[in-house]
This record gives structure tokens, sequence and C-alpha cells, in this order.
């Protein structure tokens, strides 16, 4: 970093805390972090403080609000980068957790941060530079009011002398007015509303519609023959017509910035809640199964009543038929054996979100093609996680179980949803982290467990869909678990395709897998001496391992491990014949008894190593 | 859900499981299939997502480079086998003869078979980046890991260089080593040469060929540098037009008419700029007219504006305002000071002006013819009167001029600065060239235009118009290098024009010290304002000593009456009143008595207003107005009421004592009036020699005036007018100065300017108390440019002078250095 961003003083910090309150109390702005006392948050800032990814993962899907804070006045940001876990911190930060300079909380949070990288962390997502998730759904939104290629609208509203092109859907989605004017009548397409209205007017409540910002102010005055009253006054005329009474709130409310940002953000939010409450009445509920064989025979007329322009088609694959067929709920109606397919109703608008539909819809083949009847477009995954697809391009939310995860991964990657794809990896690596809390981590050291997911399967996933992630996921996993995979000949399979791969990219010549195993195994041995509390050891620790967060070079952590290792020998003696008395016999992993867990670990570790290096020599690889 | 309960997560199901070879081949296969129908236009029914899975499966398989390698050598085969075929075959032998083709048959026939070319080569492309532009949508996920993972350059980029070394760069037959691009070139080169001729061609066939150039690069990673357009097409172009150019020029040059040559030029320029709009590439605009410039411009613009006969001098000569804009700005394209044309045309003005001085000097020639003649003491009346005229001519002569190129300036020269300043400069060479052995005239000719002007010249016109006359001669001002002998020449025409009350109109003189106090600065008017401020305090003392006289004496009493001007002796130019020629005491003349009281009474009144000042009369410039009662021989008295010259009412004043028929000598007038003998002769002169005003007569009647000639009062003088006004022969009128008046006023003004420089030298000393001498003598020079241009032996004298008066002292030898005593 070249410059060092400026952190507040304490005192300065006390300050701006009391102007906040005084403001929050004064209702002028809204508590960003409101008191929450509920179990499930609870579990959160206990999380939080463990380092425990699954359970965080699993209470952010619950619905928990992450910018709440405790009775102690901690949000989980705060606690979470207090105590150092910076995994815990970036998913905080990645699901929408506030850092922002010039709050109290987000100074607290900067203040309180354990290390600069964290600290750093911090920053980069301040929120200058990150901006409300729901921020891309409301820009896409916005920017279909301007869009020309691919043509999505279907219907031309008129108000005066200008026209704007727009999407029936959304008008339903958001104005109950057109909801209730367009659903009897799916084939109108052109619409026209009280010529009385001002054209600024009517351009404010659309882009209001369309999720856009308030405008900063609105042309009236001289030269546009409306006043400046008059338009308010149409504004509020057409916000009655289109039954949406925020609207005018919306516009007077645009003078204090963070006011501003906070309405906007509930707006948002609002708008988005509409958006899913209809895309799940309607989309989701006129999705169709049929036989496979007989998908390209659905036939829905352009005009129906939910708008939807193209159909995209998902196939069961036989063994989810099977599943189905287990379970036997909602397919009992059909022949199990046959091949069955999903439709859904959807619009290309929506889609377009998508790099995949947007080149498809743009190009010259069949899918762009307009008919009577509307394309049946077949993608290339299973409905499930077509469903979790649309619901993410629809409504910005990806809330999805692990099961799933690899396959949305893969469905993402294919579709160009960058988005939703971060979104799986986020939930591989966080909800598959099963054991790896460094708390859990250091229970159940060496004890065998059944592993949850096909690690090998994951890392191959990490590799085809490039996601970096997921291979620092995966390395860590493995080893965590190395003991259980070392000898597995899958592995020394898994770090020749990991050289394999190295070699046609011609980067280094280093095999990547192998030096994050090796990372992460420092890691997880050093974790271990510093759970035992060791003053001395402490120290000595300190170095190496700074070293290890500001630049990852592996051979220094070695080195650290090392050294902490000779200082364990050296300092230990006493505390480990108190241990030793107490204790049963203790063996490393090749048997040999060992005077406590310790040296254990010291020598678990070296023999973890040398069988690292075995393998390579067995493949005949050099790193 | 029990499955699933088990939270097993399940290894992805596709592409990982299948990795069998058939299965790469049956994705490949259904992928070119589609992918030549999407060549052959036959793309209409090919699902995008089923040629997306094709690929996408392949990727998944790990199989990612193949494809990549196989798309490449399915689309460098049909290039090879359709494109490439299909342009070469649109290649006539008609388009691969020699670059000239001078018959008009085989130029036509050539040129139908070249937009034959270009279109199938022009369509070919389009198809090409069409298809491409599809395949490239297809492909999208493999270009995705091909560039991420290794580095390769899209696939779309690929498939552009293969269409570059397949189709442009490849022979058109086996046997040579032309290649379809070497056609491309020679084509276009050649549409551009016949469109160069005046032909018409098929611009948007060729833009959409040079288009196909734009998009095309010589490398990988296309930087806009490497475009095919800029490495190989361009210099070509530039090459061709650079021979075209410098052919033309010499063409252009041959026919001898600058006109021509510019109007043909500026098409040239602006052809060019739509050439590269309509039919090449604005990226050339700027590169193509660099070629115009050097080639046709720069190269030939000096003989163009030195043509003899059409060139820039005739072109100044008629005015032709339009030629003149063309080849200014043909000259401003290549230079910035436009060297040719400013040469030329301060040449040109500095010729005019020359010939305006001669003119001058020309119409006042008669004056000059007898060299001894000159040097008389009286010079003739009617040369004088030439001369005033001619210098009045020389002023509107110059003001034509100036008005001229200032026209030119404005309308042709778009007001560039430095062409100004070139005419400026010119005026001033010429303006202050001494004409032969005298100096310049110029300043006094130009007082003496304002003098005329300010007298006669101004009478019935509109202040607009006035203002107009007088910001000409201002302007000439701002060319004359020594402006103190204006101010001199000025004064002294100021000086008459005021005590001889000639000027018409006050206003005007105001107005014109105003215009100059702009033009010249303050100090430069300071004198003439306070001969302005002398003659307006004179009015009011005029008034105060009649009211005195009235109130102290009697009413009835018959009385000289006296218009007095006090006149501050150091602000006007006593000398040329006085007309002091000797070194000798004047003695003041001899009043008669009536006036003298008057004088003294004057005197009196004065003095007692201020203290401690001195008067002296200046009766030379003054006037009188007499009643004159003639007796004539029948008895008859017929009365006159006469205006004279001071000196002719005293010396008339003496005749009331002569008897009738007699006679006074000259030296007896003198004795008894003591005026000199210069104003003397005069006012004699013009009393009883001048035809019209003889009220003496003279015995013997002759022109000149000697000291036994005897004079009688006239009786018999005959006028048609009751007034009437008799001027003083030469003096009181402004003319142009004779030869010894010149010098004399040159004697005036070097010594004035003598102090001048010892004073600048001693501000300059004062304030810097040590200075070298090259340093001080440039500070002397810009502190005294405003005023004139001082002679350097000048100020060297003065220094000496100075150092021996103890103002300054030596203080160092080498370098010469002064410092200055307190």
């Amino acid at each position: 970093m070249t410059a060092e961003p400026k952190v507040l003083r304490k005192d300065q910090l006390e300050v701006s805390l009391h102007n906040e309150k005084k403001l929050i109390k004064e209702g002028a702005i809204k508590d960003d972090n409101p008191l929450d006392l509920s179990e499930p948050f609870r579990e959160l800032c206990n999380a939080c403080r463990k380092g425990d990814l699954k359970v965080c993962q699993e209470k952010i899907t619950e619905g928990v609000n992450i910018n709440a804070r405790d009775p102690y006045d901690y949000t989980p940001l705060i606690l979470a980068s207090l105590c150092g876990h910076y995994e815990v911190v970036q998913l905080l930060l990645e699901s929408g957790a506030l850092c922002e300079r010039d709050t109290f909380q987000g100074e607290r949070c900067l203040y309180n941060a354990l290390n600069d990288r964290i600290r750093n962390l911090l920053l980069e997502y301040d929120y200058s530079k990150s901006t409300d998730p729901l921020q891309p759904l409301a820009a896409h939104i916005t920017s279909l009011l301007t869009r020309e290629t691919p043509k999505t609208s279907d219907i031309v509203v008129t108000a005066a002398d200008e026209s704007l092109y727009l999407h029936k859907f959304i008008l339903a989605a958001r104005s109950p007015y057109f909801h209730s004017k367009l659903e009897p009548a799916p084939e109108t397409s052109t619409w026209r509303l009280p010529n009385t209205i001002p054209p600024e007017a009517f351009g404010t409540a659309i882009k209001y519609l369309y999720f856009g910002e308030a405008p900063r102010d609105l042309r009236s005055g001289p030269g546009t023959g409306f006043t400046e009253s008059e338009v308010f006054a149409g504004i509020d005329k057409i916000a009655k017509h289109l039954e949406i009474n925020t609207l005018v709130d919306s516009i007077l409310d645009s003078g204090d910035r963070r006011l501003a940002r906070q309405r906007r953000t509930m707006e948002v939010a609002k708008g988005r809640d509409q958006l899913e409450q209809w895309f799940r009445a309607n989309v989701l509920k006129h999705k169709v199964t049929v036989e496979t064989s007989k998908a390209d025979e659905v036939k829905w007329d352009r005009d129906n009543a939910i708008f939807a322009d193209v159909l995209l088609q998902a196939d069961e694959l036989p063994e989810d038929v099977e599943a189905e067929q287990v379970d036997g709920a909602d397919s009992g109606f059909s022949d199990p054996r046959v091949p069955m397919s999903t439709l859904f109703p959807c619009h290309r608008a929506m889609l377009l979100r998508s790099e995949f539909f947007q080149t498809m819809f743009a190009s010259s083949f069949r899918e762009a093609h307009m008919k009577d009847h509307l394309n049946v477009i077949n993608v290339n995954c299973s409905p499930d996680v077509l469903e979790i697809v649309l619901t993410f391009l629809y409504t910005e939310r990806a809330d999805f179980p692990l099961d799933i995860a690899v396959d949305v991964l893969f469905a993402s990657d294919m579709l160009f949803i960058e988005k939703l794809k971060t979104k799986a990896a986020i939930v591989i690596s966080t909800l598959g982290s099963g054991n790896m809390s460094q708390a859990e981590a250091a229970r159940t050291r060496g004890t065998k467990e059944e592993d949850d997911l096909d690690i090998y399967a994951i890392i191959r996933a990490a590799w085809l869909t490039r996601v970096q992630r997921l291979e620092e996921f995966a390395a860590r996993y493995l080893a965590y678990r190395l003991e259980a995979h070392i000898d597995s000949p899958e592995f020394a399979e898994l770090i020749q395709e990991s050289a394999s791969r190295i070699q046609s990219r011609q980067e280094t010549d280093s095999i990547e897998l192998l030096d994050d195993i090796r990372f992460y195994l420092g890691e997880r041995f050093r974790l271990r001496f510093d759970d035992a509390g060791i003053e001395e050891m402490m120290e000595d620790a300190t170095q190496p391992a700074a070293g290890v967060e500001t630049n990852g070079d592996v051979d220094k952590v070695t080195e650290g491990v090392e050294t902490m290792r000779l200082s364990t020998e050296r300092s230990t003696p006493g505390q480990a014949a108190s241990k030793g008395a107490e204790q049963a016999v203790i063996r490393t992993l090749d048997g040999e008894i060992v005077v406590d867990e310790f040296d254990q670990d010291a020598l678990n570790y070296q023999i973890l190593m040398d069988k690292l290096d075995q393998i390579l020599e067995n493949l005949n690889l050099d790193a | 859900m029990a499955l699933r309960a088990r939270q097993k997560i399940r290894a992805p199901r596709r592409g990982l499981t299948v990795t069998k070879t058939d299965d790469f081949e049956t994705n490949w296969k259904d992928l070119s299939t589609s992918l030549r129908k999407i060549h052959t236009k036959d793309a209409s029914n090919l699902s995008f997502e089923q040629l997306y899975r094709n690929s996408y499966n392949i990727v998944l398989m790990m199989r990612g480079e193949e494809l990549y390698e196989r798309i490449k050598v399915l689309e460098r085969e049909w290039l090879e086998e359709e494109v490439q075929k299909r342009v070469t075959a649109s290649i006539s032998p008609s388009l691969l003869l020699a670059t000239h083709v001078d018959v008009q048959d085989q130029a036509n026939e050539r040129r139908e078979a070249g937009e034959r070319f270009l279109a199938v080569l022009k369509e070919a492309w389009e198809d090409h980046q069409l298809c491409m532009g599809m395949i490239t949508d297809v492909l999208m996920y493999m270009d995705r890991v091909m560039s991420t993972d290794h580095r390769k350059p899209s696939i779309y980029v690929v498939v552009m260089a293969l269409f570059r070394d397949h189709v442009l760069r490849s022979p058109i037959r086996p046997d040579t080593k032309t290649t379809v691009y070497d056609v491309l070139e020679s084509t276009v080169l050649f549409m551009i040469q016949l469109e160069r001729s005046g032909h018409i061609i098929d611009r948007p066939l060729i833009r959409h060929c040079i288009y196909m150039l734009e998009g095309l690069y010589e490398t990988i990673t296309e930087e806009e540098s490497s475009k095919l357009y800029l490495t190989v097409f361009e210099p070509a172009f530039l090459e061709a037009s650079r021979k075209f150019y410098q052919a033309e020029g010499r063409r252009l040059l041959e026919t001898g008419d600058a006109a021509t040559f510019c109007k043909s030029a500026m098409d040239r320029l602006s052809e060019e700029t739509e050439r590269c709009i309509d039919t090449l590439s604005s990226l050339t605009e700027a590169k193509i007219k660099d070629v115009l410039d050097n080639e046709l411009i720069k190269n030939n613009i000096a003989e163009v504006v030195k043509l003899e006969g059409t060139g820039a001098r005739n072109m100044l000569d008629n005015d032709r305002i339009d030629n003149l804009r063309s080849i200014y700005v043909l000259s401003a394209r290549v230079d910035s000071k436009k060297t040719p044309l400013t040469t030329a045309v301060q040449k040109r003005i500095v010729e005019m002006g020359r010939e305006v001085n001669a003119s001058a000097i020309a119409s006042a020639a008669p004056s000059k013819k007898p060299e001894a003649g000159e040097k008389k003491p009286s010079e003739k009346e009617k040369p004088v009167n030439l001369q005033t005229v001619a210098a009045i001519k020389w002023v509107d002569d110059i003001l034509a001029l100036k008005a001229k190129f200032d026209n030119i300036w404005q309308n042709a020269f778009q007001c560039d600065q430095v062409m100004q300043s070139a005419i400026t400069s010119s005026f001033s060479e010429f303006i202050n060239l001494s004409q032969g052995a005298a100096d310049s005239r110029s300043s006094e000719y130009l007082s003496l235009f304002f003098d005329e002007n300010l007298k006669k010249g101004i009478k019935g016109k509109t202040d607009s118009e006035v203002d107009t006359l007088l910001d000409n001669g201002i302007t000439l001002l701002r060319y004359i290098k020594d402006k103190d002998m204006f101010e001199a020449y000025y004064k002294k025409h100021l000086s008459r024009r005021l005590l001889m009350k000639r000027s018409v109109s006050m206003d005007a003189e105001r107005q014109m010290i105003s215009k100059m106090k702009m033009e010249v600065g303050n100090q430069f008017t300071q004198r003439l304002e306070a001969m302005f401020k002398d003659m307006t305090i004179s009015e009011d003392l005029t008034s105060s000593y009649k009211e005195h006289v009235r109130q102290s004496s009697d009413p009835d009493q018959k009385k000289v009456e006296l218009d007095i001007n006090v006149l501050t002796s150091t602000m006007w130019p006593m000398e040329i009143m006085s007309n002091v020629r000797s070194e000798d005491v004047q003695l003041s003349c001899i009043f008669p008595k009536e006036v003298e009281s008057v004088k003294q009474s004057f005197e009196q009144f004065y003095l007692g207003k201020h203290n401690g000042r001195k008067l002296s009369w200046q009766a030379s410039m003054g006037t009188a107005d007499i009643r004159a009662t003639f007796q004539r021989s029948n008895g008859k008295t017929q009365r006159h009421e006469l205006n004279v010259s001071t000196y002719a009412m005293i010396i008339l004043l003496l005749f009331n004592d002569v008897p009738a028929g007699e006679s006074l000598t000259y030296t007896e007038i003198q004795a008894q009036t003591r005026i000199p003998d210069h104003d003397l002769i005069r006012n004699l002169q013009s009393l009883a020699v001048a035809p019209k005003t003889r009220v003496l007569k003279k015995d013997p009647m002759s022109k000149d005036v000697k000291p036994t000639d005897k004079f009688f009062f006239n009786h018999d003088f005959q006028s048609p007018f009751m007034k009437v006004r008799i001027g003083v022969v030469s003096g009181s009128a402004n003319k142009v100065e004779n030869q010894d008046q010149r010098k004399e006023t040159e004697k005036k003004m070097s010594e004035e300017r003598g102090a001048s420089i010892e004073a600048a030298i001693v501000r300059i000393m004062k304030q810097r108390k040590t200075l070298i001498h090259s340093q001080l003598m440039n500070e002397v020079l810009t502190q005294l440019s405003a005023r004139f241009v001082p002679d350097v032996n000048m100020i060297k004298k003065r220094i000496e002078s100075l150092i021996d008066r103890e103002y300054l002292e030596r203080v160092e030898e080498d370098p010469p250095t002064y410092g200055y005593v307190a």
C-alpha cells in the first residue's frame, strides 16, 4: 500500500458516534445497525467469533440481518475482523455487510481489525466502491429503457406526445394499475395515459418503475412549458394514477446524501420484492413439465397472460428422474421412465443479464427470430438449476443448498453469469468446509471422518470453471485432511493433473495445487501451536506468521513452521511431562510413540511433508 | 429428499463423465457442418443453443485447444478453397497492366475490371466478417477459456488474420508473386488517379475496401498502428500522391499563372480532404495534406510569388484579393512566417512608397531646380505653395497606399499578425527613408497635412469624417520614427494657427491633441496643451483688460482696441516667431505713440496682476485692423479697412505724418520703426509689391527692396472689397520650409535632442549608479525610441560632455563603465 489510509483516532470516533446517535434519535437517518436479540443472530455472532464459515453462511442464507448489532454494540463484521477471521470478513462483506468510512460502526471495524490484511480488505469494500448488492439488478432494469438491440419491449406507453418503449411484465410487477389493466388484455401493445400529465412527470414515473434513481432536479421553469409545481402536481397525479405511492417521497427526499442512499436502498429492495413476488406468482407458477420428446410441441401464444416472450427448457437427467421416482413427490402423474423436461416462460429482457442470452438474442440464429409462438430454448442444465438461475436473474437472490451448488457453478459458468458463479463458489467453500473451522480442526485432530463432498470433483470443477477461490478452498480442505488422502492413488492422480495444467499454461514451473496444500498445511499446524497458547512460542511465531499473510511465500512458511517446531521442543519439557502423565500413549501417523500432542503434531507435519515429496518423486515431477 | 439429506455433494454430472473421443467427434461433426452452413448463408435454422452446447461440451472435455485449432483449419480451408478462388477469378488481365495507362479505352476497360474486382473483394470481406461474427458468438465459451487459460487471442482475431494471409496475401496465380493485395492496391491507386484527373469513380466501393484494410492488422495483438491500412496501403498511396503532386507542381508552374496555381492548389486541398472522408480514411487526412504542402506548395510557392506578371506583385497592384487570399492561405500552410510572400509584399510596399516619395519630390521640384535660387532668403510664392501641395499629396498618397494594404491585409491575409508587422515595418521603412541627400521630410509633411486640414480641409465635414481623417494622420504618425521632429513642426504650425486664428474648429484641434496623446503619450502633447491653455487664459485676460480700460478711462476717448495673447515662452516656438537670425540683441521696434500708450497701459495692468513676470512683445506675430482713407485724385475719398500685420500697421501709421506726395526711404522707415530688416523687407514687399495690396507705392518699382527705395502712400489703391487683408509675404502661412529653414530646424532639433539625451542619461545613471557603456547605450535608446531614434555618436558626445561637467565619471576602462557623481 503506497498511501496509508487514514484511521480516525478514538476520540474522533466517539464524537462521530455521538453525532450519529443524535441523528438517529431525531429520526433524520435510519439506524443502519438495529439491535437484534434473536437467537439466530446470536448464533451468527458466535460463528463470527469462532470463524465458523459454515454456520455463517447458513445464517446468512436464513436471512439474519448481518448489519444488526448485539447488546454490546458489536456487529458480525466487527466481531469477525476483531477476531481475525479473514474468510468470514470476506464472506460478510460479499453478503452486503456495511463498512462505511465516516460512520461510527464502519470506523470501528477498521479500528478493531486484527491485522493489516483484514483492514485493507475492509477498506476495499468501503461504500464508495462496493455498492448496494441489488445495484446490478437495478442498473440492468434501468438500462432496459435505453437498450435498443436486441429489442425486448412489448408495449408503447404514451403520455401527451412522449412515447416510451416499455415492458409489460415490469409495468405489471411494479404498478398495480398496469397489473390490473394488462392482465386481462395481454395482447395490448400500446397504452395511452391522460394527456394532462407533463412529460417530465411521466418520464420520472417510468424511470422510477424501472428502478432508476430519482432525478437530481426536475426540468421545469422557463422553456419547458411547465412550472416546478406543475411538474410536482403531475408527478403526484401520475403516482396516484399508476398507484405507486412512494414515488413522490422518493423525489422529495433527495437532499441529504446518506438519507437519499438509505431511501434508495429501501426503494430498490422494495422493487426487488415486487419483482420477486411477481416472478414467483407468474413465471415459476407457469412452468410446465412435459416429456422431453414433446417439449418442442409446446406452443405458447405470444400474447400470454404473463407476457413471456421465450420458453426455456431444462431436461431432467435420468438420475434426477430416479430421484424423483424415489421421492414420488411432484412427478407422480407422469411416466417416470420417460425423460421429462421443464419449460419456464421467461422474459428476454431479464435473460439479457446473462451474456449467453444476450449474444443469442442479438445474433441471427434461430433463437433470435420472432415467431407467432414462443421459441423453446433448451438450456443445458437441470430444471432445479435453471430455476435457481432464473431466480437470480429476476431477483438477484441466490440461495441454494450445497448439494446443487456445483451444478449451479457449471450452469452460471456456461451462461456467463459471473455473480452467480461467485455465489456458488462461496456456497461450496463455506458450507463445504465442514469441520474446517479453526476451533473444530483443533478438536478433531487426525480423526478420520466421513467426507461430505467429493473434493476431487470440486477441484476439477474449479479448474474447469476457472474459480481461483475454489481451488484454494480445495487445497485447504485437502491440507486439513491430508492424512486421509495422501496415500490414495486418486490424490497422486490429482497432483499429476495439476502439474500438467501448469505445463500447458507455461507460467511457472511449480505445481499450484501442491504449493497451496503446503501453504495450508503450514497454517494448520501453526494454528495448532497457537491454540496451545505458549507465550514464548507465540513470540517466535509472530514474525513468520506475518510473512505468510503478506506474501504467502511457501518456503518462508515452511521455515517458520520449522523454527516453531524447534522452539516447541526446547521450551516444553516440563509441560510435556505433566501432560504426558495425564494422557494415554500418543502415537504419530506412522505409529511411533511420542511424548505429547505437540511432538505428535511436529512429527506428523514432517511426515506429511515427506510424503508429498515422495509423491512428487513417484510422479517424476520437479517442484 | 432422503438422498439429498445425506448432504453428499454430487460430482458435476456433465462434461467430466464424457471423455470418449467419439463424443468429441460427434460434437465436432455437428459443429463443423453448421459452420459450413453459416458460410453458405444457410444459418437461419441453426440453433445458437445447439452450437454453443457443442463447443461448450468440447471445451469441458478439456479439448478446447483442439477445437480452436480445428476451427482455424476449417476456416483456412474455406478461405483458400472458396473465397480466394472467387476473388482471384474476378481479377481480369487488364488489372495487371503497368500503372500508367494513357489510352482512354484501356483506362475505361481497366476501370470496369477494377470495379468488378473490388466489388467481389468487398463482398468476400463482408461475408467473412458476418460469418465470423456468428461463429465467434457460438464459440463464445471456447474463446473465454482460451483467452484466460491459454492466453490465446480471440478466434475472431485469428480468422481475420487468416483472411489477411490466405486471401489478401495469396498469389493471384500459382506462378506469380503478385498477390491479391497488390492488385487491390494498384487498382485503388488507379481509381484515385482517375478521380484526380477529373473522372467520377465509385467512391463507396473503394471506401468499403479501405474499411477492410482498416479492419485487418499486421499483428495478432491488433494495435492501432498495425492496421494494414496504415502499414501497407497508406505509404503506397502517399508515395503515389507525392509523385503526382511533384508533376502537378511542375505542370502548374509551367503555365506561368500564379492565380491558376493558387486556385488549383486550393482545389486539390479540398479535393484531398473530401477524398479522405469519402473514399479513404480520415486517418490519412493530415498526412496527405503534408504531402500536398511539401510537394505542391512548399517547393513552388516562392517561385509562384515571384512569377513575372502574375505573381504577388501583380496581385497587389491590381488588388486581386481572392488570389492574394489563396496565395496567403497556401503560404501559411507551409511556413508560419510566409517568407516569400512577406518579402514580396514588403518589397512592393517600399517600391510604391518610394514612388510616392519621388512624386512628392517631383511635384516640389520647381523650387529645387536652381540650386542657387534655393539659397536665397526669399522664395517665390508659387513653388512654395506647390511644395505644400506636394506635401499634402504625399500624405494622401501614403494614406491611400495604407488603405489599400489594410484592405488586403484584412480580406486576403486574414488579419495575420506576421503580415501586419511586416506591412507596418515596410511603411515605417519608406516613410523614414531619407530622400536623396536630404533627410526624410515626412514629419514636416505630415504636420503640414494636419495644418492644411485643420485650416481648410475639415470645413463642412461631419464629425465622423473629421475623426477618420485625423485617425489616418495618426496612423502615419505611428510610422514616423523621429517624433520629436514632428512635434517641433506641429508646434510651429499650431502656434501659427492659434495666433492667426486660422483654425477652423477648436474642437478638432483638441481632438487631434487627445488622439496624439493616446498614440504617443502624455509627454509628447504636454507643450501643445500648454499652448491651448495660454490661448484660453489670454482670452480671459483680454476681456478683463477691456473691462479695466472701460472703467478706468474716459469712455469717449477713441482708444485703440487691444487683443492680447500672453504666451509662455518655454512652451511656444519662440525662435520661429522672433526670427532671430543673428546673435545681436534685437532692440524692440518703436510703436507709434497711440499704440505705445496702449501697450504701456496693458503692461501696467498685467504686471499689476502677475508679479515678477516679464512681458516681451512679439510684434512679428500680431495683426492689426486699421481704417485707411484714400484721397482719390478725382477728389473722392475711399475708405478701406485693412487687416495687416503689426509691422505693416507701424509702417502705415508712419505715413499719417507724411504729407501727401512725400515719400519715405527704406532707411528712414527702418530708423523710425526699428523693425528688423528681414521683417521690414517682407512687410514692405507685401504693402508695395504684391499686386492686389499696393497700399504703398515704391520707387523704383521692382520686386526687391533696397535701402534706397522710396515709398509713397498710394491714394489710388483699388480694391473691390471694403475689408482688405494684406498678408505678409511668406512666413505667416505654414509652408514647406526651404533648405535654410530646414537647417535651422534641424539645428534646433539636434540641440533639443542633445538635451533630451543628457536628461535620459542622467535619469538612468541616477537610478543605476554605475553602468557598463553598452548597457547605458541600450537603455538610452529604449527610453528615447518613443520620441526619436538617437544618433549613437551624439549619445557618446553627450556622455563625454557629462563627464566633463562632472555629472558622470569613468569607473573602469575594460569594459568601459560609468559612475554617477552625486
